[in-house]
C-alpha cells in the first residue's frame, strides 16, 4: 500500500466518463464477447449430447430386437412321428443313448413339414430340436400322443417378422400369421446362453460371466496394489532420483496403447509362465498391468490433496504413522481413489486390443466355469459378432452393446454409491 | 472397518496369487483348441457345435488369428498349451513346416475341408461391370509395364469398359484374402502380359512384386477384415467394386450381385469346379501327437468331414464342396491319420 503514490501519478485525475461513446462501444464489445463465449460453450454441450443421445438412440434402435426372438408352434404327432423312442425306454437305464442316438433334427424338419408343407423345415432354427429333445426328456409321456411345441425361428424368418427381411421370407411369415402360430416373446436364451453359430440361440452370458471375471482378477490386483503403491509414494518415499524416475514411468506406462499391454502378456504370463490361454486370468492379469497406473495416479492426487494440517493433529495427539495412514488420510482420499478405479476399470471393460493377442478372439460355446477356462469378453463378443455372415446377428451386436452398456453404468452407479459414502466433508 | 477392508483387499490378493499357481499347472486339456483362418472360422464354429451336441463333450474353442497367426501358434509346441488344430485358408508353407519340425511339431495330418471363392462384387445399382483378371491387374498395380500406372477409370484399362473411375474395396494385406486375391486374380490377371511373362521366366520374385504392388486410396482401398463393413460400402458406392469372401456375397444378394471374371460369373459350380478364377481350398492341419491326449480329436475331424460332404451342412453356411476326389482324399487322410510329407509343401 505504501508504494501506490508512485504510480498514482501518472494516472489520468480526470473520472472516467462511463457514457462517452468510446466506452459505451467497449462495454458493449465486452457484453458481446462474453455472449460468445457463453453460446460456444452452450453448443458444446448440446453437440456432445446430442452424439450422445443419437448413439444410444441408433443402438436401442436397432438393439431392441435383439432381445426378442420369434416363436412358431410346431404341433408333433408322436405316433405318426419317425422317431424310435417311448417313455419306458427313456426312463430306463439307457435313456441317455437313447436320447442322444435319436434323430429330432430329423423329427423337427418331418412335423415342420407336415404342418407346413414341403420347405417349411428350413423355417426353424438349426438348434430347435435340442429344445424338443429337453422337453421329451423331462416328460416323456408326451411321446404317447400328439404335443405343441413353441420353438424359435430360423434368423431370416425371425428377421422378416421384425420387419426387414427377403420376398420369400416375408411370405412365409404372412402364411404363418395367417394360421395364427408365430408369436414374439422376450428371449431369455439371450441372457442365459453361451455364443452359438445360430443367431436364435445366441446368447451373451458366456461373455458376460467372462468380463465379470475378467474384471474381478483385474480389480482384485490393480485395487490394492494401486493403492498401496501411491500411499507408499506420497507418505513414505523420499524426495530422491530414484522416486522421480518411478513416478516418470508411472506417467508414462499409463499412456501406453494397450496393444502393448497385450504382447507383453503373451511373453510373459502365457509364453513364460505357461497360463492357459483366452483364459480370464490372464485377461484380468493384462488388464490389471493397464489399469494399475491410472490408479496410482488418480490416488496420489486423491491423497495429496488431503490438508496436512489434518496428518500433524493425528501426529500431534500421537497417533503412528501407520494409524495416520489407515485412521485418517486413506478415508479421506478413498473417494477420490475411487473415482480414478471406476476410469481404469472403464476402460478396462471396453479394451479389445490386448486381448486379441491373448487368444480371446474365439468362438466359445460354453460359459467359462472358472478364472482358468476359456473365454471372452463382451467388447470383444461384438467385435466378433459384428463380422459374422449371417444377418441375425445385426441386432445381436447392438444387443450386445446395450448390455456392454448397462454393464458399464452399474459399475460407474456403484462407484458413485461408494464415494458418497465414503465422502466427508470438512 | 478399515481393518476389514484390508483383510478383504489382501484376500483378494492371495485368491489370485492361488489362480496363478492353479493356472500354470495346466497340463492337460478337455477342450479341443483351433487357431487359424477366419474364412474357416465360420465352419469350424458349426462343426464345433455339432460335434459338442453329438458327442456330449465341451464344445471345441476355435480362434480366429488369420491363417498366418494360426500357424505360428501351432507350430510353437506339443502340449496342452499349444493348439491341436491349425484352420487355413491357404496350404501350409514349407518354412511353416519346417518351423513345426523344429519345435517338435513332426507329425501333422493334413486335411482339405473345402473350397472357398473370392468373389469381385458390386452394388446391385451398379453399372454392371465384366472384367478379367488382366483389368483388375492393370486397375490396381502400381506399376504397368515399369511406369507408374495413370489409369483413372474403367475406360482407361480397357476400352470396352465404363468411364467410371477406379475404386476397388478389398481387404487388408494381413489377411486370407488378401493372399488369395494376389495369388488368384492379379499374378494371373499380369501373367497374361507377354512383357510379364517374359519377366517371370527371368526372375520370378521380380515378377511378384510387379504384379502385386497395389496402388493406394482412391484406387484401391484396404477395408479391414470386416466384410459385412464392405459391403454397406459397396451399397452406398454403387461405383465401386469389392474383393470378399464368397459366403457374403451369397448372403447379400439383396444389395451386391458379383461382377463376371472373364465372362465367368461367381456362382456355386463355377467355383467348385474351378472354371471361376477367385477358388481356393480350405484346409485343417491336425497334431498328431495331441490325438488320444486331448479327448475328441478325431471325432471333431470326423464331423468335419461329415458337414463338409456333399449335401452336408456346411453347404448351407458357404462352404463349397470340393471335388470328389479331393474328398475321398481327405476321407482317407483323416481315417488312416496320414501324416504330410514336408517335400510335398512349396
Amino acid at each position: 500500500m505504501n508504494n501506490e503514490p508512485a504510480s498514482d501519478r501518472f494516472v489520468d485525475p480526470t473520472p472516467t466518463d462511463w457514457n462517452s461513446a468510446e466506452m459505451q462501444a467497449r462495454i458493449r464489445k465486452r457484453y458481446a464477447s462474453e455472449r460468445r463465449f457463453k453460446f460456444l460453450g452452450l453448443t458444446a454441450v448440446v453437440a456432445s449430447a446430442a452424439f450422445l443421445a443419437f448413439l444410444l438412440l441408433v443402438m436401442l434402435g436397432n438393439g431392441i430386437g435383439g432381445f426378442s426372438q420369434t416363436r412358431i408352434a410346431l404341433p408333433i404327432d408322436f405316433e405318426t412321428a419317425p422317431i424310435g423312442l417311448d417313455p419306458d425306454l427313456i426312463r430306463s437305464g439307457s435313456g441317455e443313448a437313447a436320447l442322444a442316438g435319436a434323430d429330432f433334427r430329423g423329427l423337427v424338419d418331418y412335423a415342420a413339414t407336415e404342418a407346413y408343407g414341403p420347405g417349411a423345415d428350413a423355417w426353424f432354427s438349426g438348434g430347435a430340436w435340442e429344445i424338443v429333445r429337453a422337453r421329451i426328456a423331462a416328460d416323456p409321456d408326451i411321446l404317447l400322443g400328439k404335443a405343441t411345441f413353441d420353438l424359435p425361428a430360423a434368423s431370416d424368418i425371425d428377421v422378416a417378422n421384425k420387419g426387414d427381411g427377403g420376398a420369400v421370407s416375408e411370405r412365409a411369415v404372412a402364411d404363418l400369421e395367417r394360421r395364427g402360430v408365430i408369436s414374439k416373446s422376450f428371449n431369455s436364451a439371450f441372457l442365459t446362453g453361451g455364443d452359438a453359430t445360430d443367431p436364435a440361440l445366441a446368447g451373451i452370458w458366456g461373455a458376460l460371466k467372462g468380463s465379470l471375471l475378467t474384471m474381478a482378477v483385474t480389480l482384485a490386483l490393480a485395487f490394492p496394489i494401486g493403492v498401496l503403491a501411491s500411499l507408499y509414494l506420497e507418505e513414505y518415499a523420499p524426495q530422491n532420483r530414484w522416486t522421480d524416475i518411478i513416478e516418470v514411468s508411472i506417467n508414462n506406462l499409463a499412456a501406453v496403447p494397450s496393444i502393448i499391454f497385450g504382447l507383453l502378456a503373451l511373453a510373459v504370463f502365457i509364453n513364460f509362465f505357461g497360463m492357459p490361454t483366452s483364459s480370464p486370468l490372464v485377461g484380468g492379469l493384462t488388464l490389471a498391468l493397464m489399469t494399475m497406473p491410472v490408479i496410482v495416479i488418480a490416488g496420489r492426487n486423491a491423497i495429496k490433496s488431503v490438508p496436512p494440517s489434518i496428518r500433524d493433529a493425528a501426529l500431534g495427539v500421537g497417533a503412528s504413522r501407520v494409524q495416520v495412514v489407515f485412521h485418517h488420510v486413506l478415508p479421506l482420499a478413498l473417494p477420490g481413489i475411487l473415482t480414478g478405479t471406476i476410469i481404469g476399470m472403464a476402460r478396462a471393460l471396453g479394451e479389445t486390443a490386448p486381448l486379441l493377442l491373448i487368444g480371446m478372439r474365439a468362438f466359445i460355446a460354453d460359459p467359462p466355469a472358472g478364472l482358468s477356462d476359456a473365454a471372452t469378453v463382451l467388447p470383444m463378443q461384438i467385435f466378433l459378432w459384428s463380422d459374422e455372415v449371417d444377418k441375425g446377428f445385426v441386432e445381436k451386436t447392438s444387443a450386445a452393446i446395450i448390455v456392454l452398456l448397462v454393464v458399464l453404468l452399474t459399475m460407474n452407479a456403484l462407484a458413485v454409491y461408494f464415494r458418497n459414502r465414503f465422502e466427508k466433508r470438512w | 472397518m478399515f481393518k476389514k477392508f484390508a483383510l478383504v483387499a489382501v484376500s483378494a490378493l492371495a485368491l489370485a496369487g492361488c489362480n496363478d499357481q492353479a493356472g500354470s499347472s495346466g497340463a492337460s486339456r478337455d477342450v479341443i483348441s483351433a487357431v487359424g483362418s477366419s474364412t474357416v472360422y465360420p465352419f469350424a464354429t458349426v462343426v464345433g457345435e455339432r460335434f459338442a451336441s453329438a458327442t456330449g463333450m465341451k464344445t471345441p474353442k476355435i480362434e480366429s488369428t488369420g491363417t498366418g497367426g494360426g500357424m505360428e501358434r501351432f507350430c510353437a509346441g506339443v502340449g496342452a498349451a499349444h493348439p491341436d488344430i491349425a484352420n487355413a485358408s491357404r496350404r501350409m508353407k514349407k518354412s511353416e513346416f519346417d518351423k513345426c519340425v523344429a519345435n517338435g511339431v513332426k507329425d501333422i495330418v493334413e486335411i482339405q475341408v473345402g473350397i472357398d471363392g473370392i468373389a469381385v462384387g458390386e452394388s446391385i445399382d451398379g453399372p454392371k461391370f465384366a472384367l478379367t483378371p488382366q483389368d483388375l491387374y492393370k486397375a490396381l498395380a502400381a506399376e504397368v509395364e515399369g511406369k507408374p500406372n495413370t489409369a483413372k477409370t474403367w475406360q482407361d484399362v480397357n476400352p470396352a469398359l465404363p468411364a467410371v473411375a477406379i475404386s476397388v474395396y478389398g481387404p487388408p494385406s494381413t489377411s486370407g484374402t488378401y493372399d488369395a486375391f494376389k495369388e488368384l486374380i492379379l499374378l494371373k490377371g499380369c501373367e497374361a502380359d507377354p512383357k510379364m511373362k517374359a519377366m517371370k521366366d527371368a526372375d520370378k520374385d521380380a515378377f511378384e512384386k510387379n504384379c502385386t504392388t497395389l496402388r493406394g486410396a482412391p484406387y484401391y482401398v484396404e477395408q479391414g477384415e470386416n466384410d459385412n463393413l464392405m459391403i454397406g460400402k459397396l451399397a452406398k458406392n454403387p461405383n465401386s467394386v469389392g474383393i470378399f469372401g464368397y459366403s457374403y456375397l451369397e448372403e447379400n444378394l439383396s444389395k451386391v450381385r458379383g461382377i463376371t471374371l472373364g465372362g465367368v460369373a461367381p456362382e456355386y459350380d463355377a467355383i467348385a469346379s474351378g472354371k471361376y478364377p477367385g477358388a481356393r481350398p480350405l484346409f485343417i492341419y491336425v497334431k498328431k501327437a495331441h490325438i488320444g491326449v486331448i479327448p475328441g480329436i478325431k471325432e471333431y475331424v470326423t464331423e468335419f468331414l461329415k458337414g463338409a460332404a456333399d449335401g452336408g451342412y456346411l453347404k448351407e453356411k458357404g462352404l463349397i464342396v470340393s471335388p470328389a476326389d479331393v474328398t475321398a482324399k481327405a476321407n482317407a487322410a483323416a481315417n488312416g491319420m496320414t501324416t504330410l510329407d514336408g517335400a510335398e509343401l512349396k
